[in-house]
């Protein structure tokens, strides 16, 4: 990590600015015009604020979103004396819809300096005047849920006509100038998150704290912001709160009385301070609170508070205003086989074949950016991949599909027609002085496509077709990495922030959202290119809200060390927080060789991520799962395996996601709210309701620690163990498996035949798993469609609630049957139901519809050799899953 | 149709296990009745209960292939929709139909078999006669090196008497240089007088000598280190190379006072020219700063980063490996203070590492050069004798050299006389060059014993096949590269002048299957270089098929009679028998 070459908050003069103020101590502090305060037609309220020193007023516009979300407007007056520019509303990131949503609010009642406005029944919302302060509260207790400038940090730089003779406006950073041709237009404002412990959220930082840790005051050594700038960052630390691939500026508060969230939709850098009680001197801290500081270059404000009042409440608030996560196709849940680089078409064959050998199953094998002609993306290096086609066909003729790189740098290379296109056309990012940007990346001198520009990202989208990108087949999807953007010799190795794009918006105001856009284009080229019948699957590395509904991201180039393993799992719970539930980090670490138990203890957590994928830099051994001698290769193929067996549990888990913003992954107290236990927990994971794992992040660690929260049972998922919940297991370390278990009251469908990629599962039969509560209860889903295209919205799934109660088990349609005219079924049956906690002796079950009698006996709870015949198992009742049913306990 | 399931999946040799009414599961963990015997649901964990389904994730399907060869595929490959058995036993109930074509397939089998067995048949005889004339060579190489050694014992004995008359002879001058110096004593005694006040004066100047001896030292081992930067191409581009990093750090350090500054001098260069420029703070045009920025990633050089770049294509490869390390080594120091001192020190250690290498090139050089036959030129230029291999040279030549020489010594020893004084000038010389002659034959003598005696502490494998192996390089070329393995030496990649190391001589694998070099030049990032070369039988020795799977690890194939074993040939030949013994009926055509 090259630390000088990044800025530090004190080098970001608006952020240096706004962190050194005191509370209260604004030289002009903006106030609400209580004359100025009203009802628009459209429902929403409106309201002046200014100062009597600041050129123009600021529009306020304030505005209510079922379920509870409250919108807070703020931008520049441009009806009266209009500033030289507008300030930049990020497009394309709230669903469209959202305006026609916005609840009519009912007048404002005023006293005494105070407007309140009820929201609802259960919320208002309290202005004060002088200053502005707005406050969020259950309107029964009084008790605040969320506020903003309640410490008086909020100040709005006002757009100014020109530069005065005696200042200047640029800044530099190394050898690079900002011109900044607009001055200064940061903003600043304070918000307090009350019956807060902690906060979360506000990816992308290495970190392997799963609550944002405090960024100032008492007890704060080293004090930096957390950075919100998309950066590609070489060798990132898994320790630090600056800025790496991706920005959402969204964030968690959650404490036993109360869940809220806060979103700011501004992809100008930000820089956000959470603050230490006593931060501001206050004699009494005030418990229960927790304050931040949010910094931003430019934009404007756009703010989301979000109410709850349950934390999986403010997730789903935060996706009914960005969008639920796209359902992505059955082959990109299982595993990925990538390496920088598979070189050329034997090598692919022989990687292939290795996993066929060792009888491991994979997916999917991509290809990184060597397979290219020099880096021109949508091309081939002939003499590595004479034969494309032939190549991903022979790879499709098992099932598995293939992923080449496309990156956003173009080469500029007059003979490569896509960049001739892009210049003759005028769709290249602008420098300064208004000439095509040229910076330095890959295949060296490079322009970026302005993805601003929807006309563009049109253009972009249509290179994906068949006829255009020769080479390509059904089977091929995409790889966006570097669109952060990266550019090698740019400032903060990326573009220059007065770099200028469609509708003369400068980057600086939309850094952050470039990789999102370029990520939506490619997106879009993928529907496209498969008439809208195909779901897309685009890996990003950039990425910043609303980037759930175009694909899956990554945690970028993380390094083969125990401590970045540590830190893979806050990291995607963070992503799975804040909207965007598939992720991963690089399986065995992308740079340096993982030592060989790292290697398998990363598999064994990688299997849960969401996103699952092997990768390595090219400098690093090979390291295909069966190189490390035949012992490990069957742990690495264990590992896989629990994947592939979990793949109908993982799949429903992307229907939920899908449906509700609900994360795949999650943090312990997402399902376990009011465990204190749990609200730092960085280690231990859920995957979804069901089961809990926690890695292995040390080195020849014998014994291990695992927090079972709630007060259900456990049961061990190798040997159906069971184990007491609110308490902390002290667990000797198996070589073979992490510790994982299903909770009490639960089942999970799984698959546990195996095959060499998740396409051969389609008609193969499913084992039941129920784990029994303390009232011999338990229930759970499974969601089947085709796994690829969008039928499902036309009603073609199968949707299952099943429910064990008074020993019984019922299979019961969940699915709306109004949806569409299409359908889905499955010849697919039940071939074995485990019965974790039952406690009768039962040897036989009776199945209705038919009346049919089966046995019940003792079986393995897995299917390895050596496994014990130890639990309740229903034998053979292969009952279809289409089907209603019920299963007695005889 | 589903075959019968008690047989189905279960390789002949095992159907007695599953004739029992109950049977165990193998792993003992427990049993099943014969009719869960492929069932379609896994009893046993181990899959012994479900030989012809899917049913069990560790089980394995046996399929016939009558035509082929029979082969046992892994559960998870039964009903998928894959035909895996070439007979397409293995989609007995799936939505695919195969076809058999176990004929065809087995046809193609035999006939790559056959082919392969003619390959063998001729390598096995080019082997044995190989291994014949190794054994003969390798004998005589042992009779050389034992007349060598006798040689040497007679040589050292004439050495050491000539040593013994040149002390005396040497004796005897020094007594008469005494005696003629005692004569000349009185006249130095009358002037050391006169030259007591000089001598202090001489004491004074010797005092300031001895405080200079020091640097003087030090600067005859910079010059050591610029001669070699001189001659060694490499280090033509290590300069410019490190200059830039050095740079590079001077701006790294001027930046970290104050990084940002919102108002600069008012005579600060407007920014269109400063990003033109080349002057920019950090002494890197835009350009350089891209590819120093990228080469992070791809561990490569700066100027490699753009290989596609025809202009930066020339002086792309030959960068040395070891120079690159330098700049990297220097941007990982974040102090100015020490990353002057830790620049130096790392390059010092690369100059040693280089020059190491480069000492090992020239001894290998001077060993065996490159040549297939520079083991006989050597002898050739050591001994005037005219063709002929070195052995020849043995049985025919040395005797008649080895009179010689003997009976000029006699002469000489015998004509000299001891007692005349003064010493005769002329017999002096002639013991003094006849010691010289003596001596320097007898070190080259010593020279090819070492050799010899090197050479022959190898292993050439379990019937010397190998001899040959060591006289030889292979080569072959692949693209822009060419390479050479040269067995118990090294193996080197190179491309136009400049070479890169693949590794020395290791050892044989795997039973003599594999050759490993280790060892070799180091990689940015990576490993040692070091390559497996995978030997196959073949009719002549062929190098093919270089590939580095992963970053600087090497891999080929070396085709060579020395592999053409008679075992492995009957292996074959029962191969093939057992294949075509099992036609299939016309009906399962």
């Amino acid at each position: 990590w090259k630390k000088d070459e990044f800025r530090n908050c004190n080098q970001t003069p608006f952020c240096k600015r706004a962190r050194t103020r005191a509370p209260h101590s604004l030289d002009a502090p903006l106030s609400l015009a209580a004359g100025s305060l009203a009802v628009s037609p459209d429902g929403s309220i409106s309201a002046e604020l200014s100062h009597p020193s600041r050129p123009r007023p600021l529009v306020l516009r304030l505005s209510a979103l079922p379920p509870h979300a409250l919108r807070l407007q703020i931008d520049e007056d441009y009806s009266t004396a209009t500033p030289p520019n507008r300030r930049f509303h990020v497009p394309d990131v709230l669903l469209p819809d959202i305006e026609a949503r916005t609840l009519h609010l009912p007048e404002p009642k005023t006293a005494g300096g105070v407007s309140t406005v009820a929201l609802s029944s259960d919320l208002d919302v309290v202005v004060k005047h002088d200053p502005f302060e707005l406050t969020v509260r259950r309107a029964r207790s009084g008790d605040p849920v969320l506020s903003f400038n309640s410490h008086g940090l909020f100040d709005f730089e006002p757009l100014r006509e020109s530069k005065p003779e005696d200042e200047t406006w640029e800044e530099h950073f190394r050898s690079h100038t900002d011109k900044r041709p607009r001055g200064p237009q940061s903003i600043t404002f304070d918000v307090s998150f009350y019956g807060a412990d902690f906060v979360y959220g506000l990816p992308e930082h290495g970190s392997t704290s799963l609550a944002l840790r405090p960024t100032r005051g008492p007890g704060v050594e080293e004090s930096e912001p957390y950075r919100l700038f998309n950066l590609d960052v070489f060798e990132y630390l898994h320790e630090s709160p600056f800025g790496l691939y991706g920005s959402i500026p969204f964030m968690i508060g959650h404490g036993a009385r109360a869940s809220s969230g806060f979103f700011w939709l501004n992809a100008a850098e930000m820089q956000i301070d959470v603050l230490a009680q006593g931060w501001d001197g206050a004699a009494t801290p005030e418990n229960g609170r927790i304050d931040t500081l949010w910094m931003a270059e430019a934009g404007v404000i756009d703010a989301f508070f979000f109410v709850g009042s349950e934390p999986k409440d403010v997730v789903k608030q935060y996706v009914s205003v960005t969008g639920t996560p796209s359902m992505p196709q059955q082959f990109a849940t299982a595993y990925h086989q990538c390496r920088w680089n598979y070189r050329d078409e034997a090598d692919v064959d022989g990687v292939d074949a290795g996993f066929d050998e060792h009888d491991i199953p994979y997916d999917v094998l991509w290809l990184d950016i060597e397979h290219t002609d020099g880096k021109r993306y949508f091309t081939w290096d002939h003499s590595a991949f004479p034969n494309p086609e032939e190549m991903q066909r022979k790879i499709a003729d098992k099932g598995r599909k293939m992923v080449t790189i496309v990156d956003p740098h173009i080469k500029r290379d007059s003979s490569f027609h896509l960049h001739q296109e892009a210049t003759e056309k005028g769709y290249y990012v602008k420098d300064a002085n208004g000439n095509d940007y040229d910076g330095w990346c890959w295949p060296g001198s490079s322009s970026y496509p302005d993805m601003l520009n929807p006309e563009i990202r049109e253009w972009w989208a249509d290179k994906f077709s068949y006829e255009s990108y020769k080479g390509s087949t059904p089977t091929l999807y995409i790889w966006n990495d570097m669109n952060e953007p990266s550019v090698f010799n740019g400032p903060e190795v990326t573009m220059p922030r007065d770099a200028l794009h469609y509708g003369d918006v400068e980057h600086r105001e939309l850094h952050n959202a470039y990789g999102y856009y370029f990520h939506m284009a490619t997106a879009d080229g993928l529907l496209k290119r498969g008439e809208g019948k195909d779901r897309p699957f685009v890996l990003s590395r950039a990425f910043f809200a609303g980037t759930q509904r175009y694909g899956a991201v990554w945690t970028g180039d993380n390094s083969a060390d125990w401590d970045h393993l540590k830190s893979s799992i806050p990291m995607v719970l963070t992503l799975g927080l804040t909207g965007l539930p598939f992720s991963g980090a690089d399986v065995g670490g992308f740079f340096g060789n993982p030592e060989p138990d790292l290697l398998v203890r990363w598999y064994q957590v990688g299997a849960f991520y969401p996103f699952f994928r092997g990768h390595a830099h090219h400098d690093t051994k090979r390291r295909e799962p069966w190189l490390f001698g035949e012992r490990r290769t069957a742990i690495i193929r264990e590992a896989i395996h629990v994947r592939y067996s979990l793949l109908p549990y993982f799949y429903t888990l992307f229907r939920e996601a899908s449906v509700t913003g609900i994360p795949v992954m999650r943090p312990l107290w997402l399902e376990f709210p009011d465990d204190k236990e749990t609200y730092n927990n960085g280690e231990a994971f859920m995957v979804g309701p069901s089961l809990l794992a926690q890695g292995i992040y040390e080195e020849g660690q014998k014994s291990v620690s695992v927090y079972l929260p709630g007060k259900e049972s456990w049961y061990d998922l190798r040997n159906g163990s069971p184990y007491k919940g609110s308490v902390s297991h002290k667990l000797q370390v198996l070589e073979d498996s992490i510790p994982s278990f299903q909770r009490g009251g639960t089942i999970v469908p799984r698959k546990d035949r195996f095959r060499r990629s998740s396409t051969q599962m389609v008609n193969d039969p499913y084992t039941l798993v129920i784990a029994l509560n303390s009232s011999n209860a338990a229930e759970g889903e499974l969601f089947v469609d085709d796994g690829k295209s969008y039928d499902y919205q036309q009603g073609a799934f199968i949707h299952r609630h099943f429910v064990f109660a008074d020993n019984k088990l019922t299979s019961l349609n969940i699915a709306p049957d109004n949806l569409g005219k299409k359908k889905f079924t499955s010849d697919c049956v039940v071939e074995r139901i485990i019965i974790l906690g039952l406690r009768s002796g039962a040897k036989k079950a009776i199945i209705e519809p038919g009346n049919r009698e089966v046995e019940i006996e003792s079986g393995p709870i897995s299917l390895r050799s050596g496994s014990s015949l130890v639990v309740p198992t229903i034998r053979r009742p292969n009952v279809r899953i289409v089907d209603d049913w019920t299963i007695r306990i005889a | 149709s589903k075959p019968p399931l008690d047989t189905l999946g279960i390789p002949p040799q095992d159907e007695a296990y599953y004739r029992g009414g109950v049977i165990k599961c193998r792993d003992g963990s427990g049993k099943f009745s014969r009719d869960q015997l492929n069932d379609d649901f896994c009893d046993c964990p181990d899959g012994t209960d479900e030989p012809g389904t899917s049913a069990c994730p560790e089980g394995k399907f046996y399929c016939k292939n009558a035509g082929h060869t029979p082969i046992t595929i892994f559960s998870s490959r039964v009903n998928d929709g894959i035909c895996d058995c070439c007979d397409g036993s293995d989609e007995y109930n799936s939505n695919v139909t195969c076809k058999n074509t176990c004929w065809e397939a087995g046809k193609a089998a035999r006939d790559k078999l056959k082919k392969k067995i003619t390959t063998y048949k001729s390598g096995v005889v080019i082997r044995k006669q190989e291994v014949e004339r190794a054994k003969e060579a390798f004998a005589k190489d042992e009779v050389e090196l034992a007349k060598l050694k006798g040689e040497e014992k007679l040589l050292q004995g004439l050495v050491d008497k000539l040593k013994e008359q040149k002390k005396l002879i040497e004796k005897a001058e020094e007594e008469e240089r005494l005696r003629k110096e005692k004569e000349e004593k009185r006249i130095k005694e009358e002037a050391e007088k006169k030259a007591t006040v000089e001598k202090e004066a001489q004491d004074a100047s010797r005092e300031v000598d001895s405080k200079e001896t020091a640097p003087p030292v030090q600067e005859d081992e910079s010059k050591v280190g610029e001669q070699h930067d001189g001659h060694a191409t490499d280090h033509d581009n290590h300069v410019p190379e490190s200059r830039i990093s050095v740079e590079q750090h001077a701006s790294e350090s001027q930046d970290d006072s104050g990084t940002v500054v919102e108002s600069p001098p008012k005579e600060s260069t407007p920014t269109l020219e400063k990003e033109t420029s080349s002057d920019n703070p950090e002494g890197l045009s835009r350009e350089e700063l891209g590819r120093l920025v990228a080469s992070r990633w791809t561990g490569e050089s700066v100027n490699e980063v753009s290989k596609d770049d025809k202009k930066g294509h020339e002086d792309v490869h030959e960068i040395p490996e070891p120079a690159e390390e330098a700049p990297e080594d220097e941007l990982e120091i974040p102090e100015p203070a020490e990353e002057s001192y830790a620049g130096y020190h790392s390059e010092v250690e690369d100059d040693r590492h280089k020059y190491d290498d480069e000492e090992f090139d020239h001894e290998s050089e001077d060993e065996y050069a490159d040549d297939h036959d520079e083991h006989v030129g050597s002898y050739k230029s050591d001994d005037d004798q005219k063709g002929g291999h070195h052995s020849d040279l043995a049985a025919s030549g040395h005797s008649s050299w080895m009179d010689k020489i003997q009976q000029t010594v006699q002469n000489v020893l015998q004509k000299f006389n001891f007692f005349k004084t003064p010493v005769d000038l002329s017999e002096a010389s002639r013991v003094r060059k006849e010691y010289d002659d003596a001596s320097s034959k007898l070190s080259k003598i010593q020279s090819k014993i070492s050799t010899l005696t090197e050479k022959l502490k190898h292993d050439f494998g379990k019937d010397k096949e190998f001899y040959s192996f060591y006289d030889q390089c292979f080569e072959s070329k692949e693209g822009k590269y060419t390479y050479k393995v040269c067995a118990y030496k090294k193996a080197t990649q190179a491309e136009g002048h400049s070479s890169t190391n693949l590794g020395r001589w290791d050892k044989f694998e795997e039973s003599y299957r594999v050759m490993q070099f280790s060892n070799g030049d180091r990689c940015w990032n990576g490993p040692d270089r070091s390559l497996k070369v995978r030997l196959r039988c073949g009719l002549s020795n062929e190098l093919n098929d270089v590939d580095e799977p992963s970053r600087c690890e090497y891999v080929a194939v070396l085709s060579t009679p020395a592999l053409c074993i008679e075992e492995k040939l009957k292996e074959l030949q029962n191969k093939l028998d057992a294949m075509s013994s099992k036609q299939p009926g016309h009906d399962e055509l």
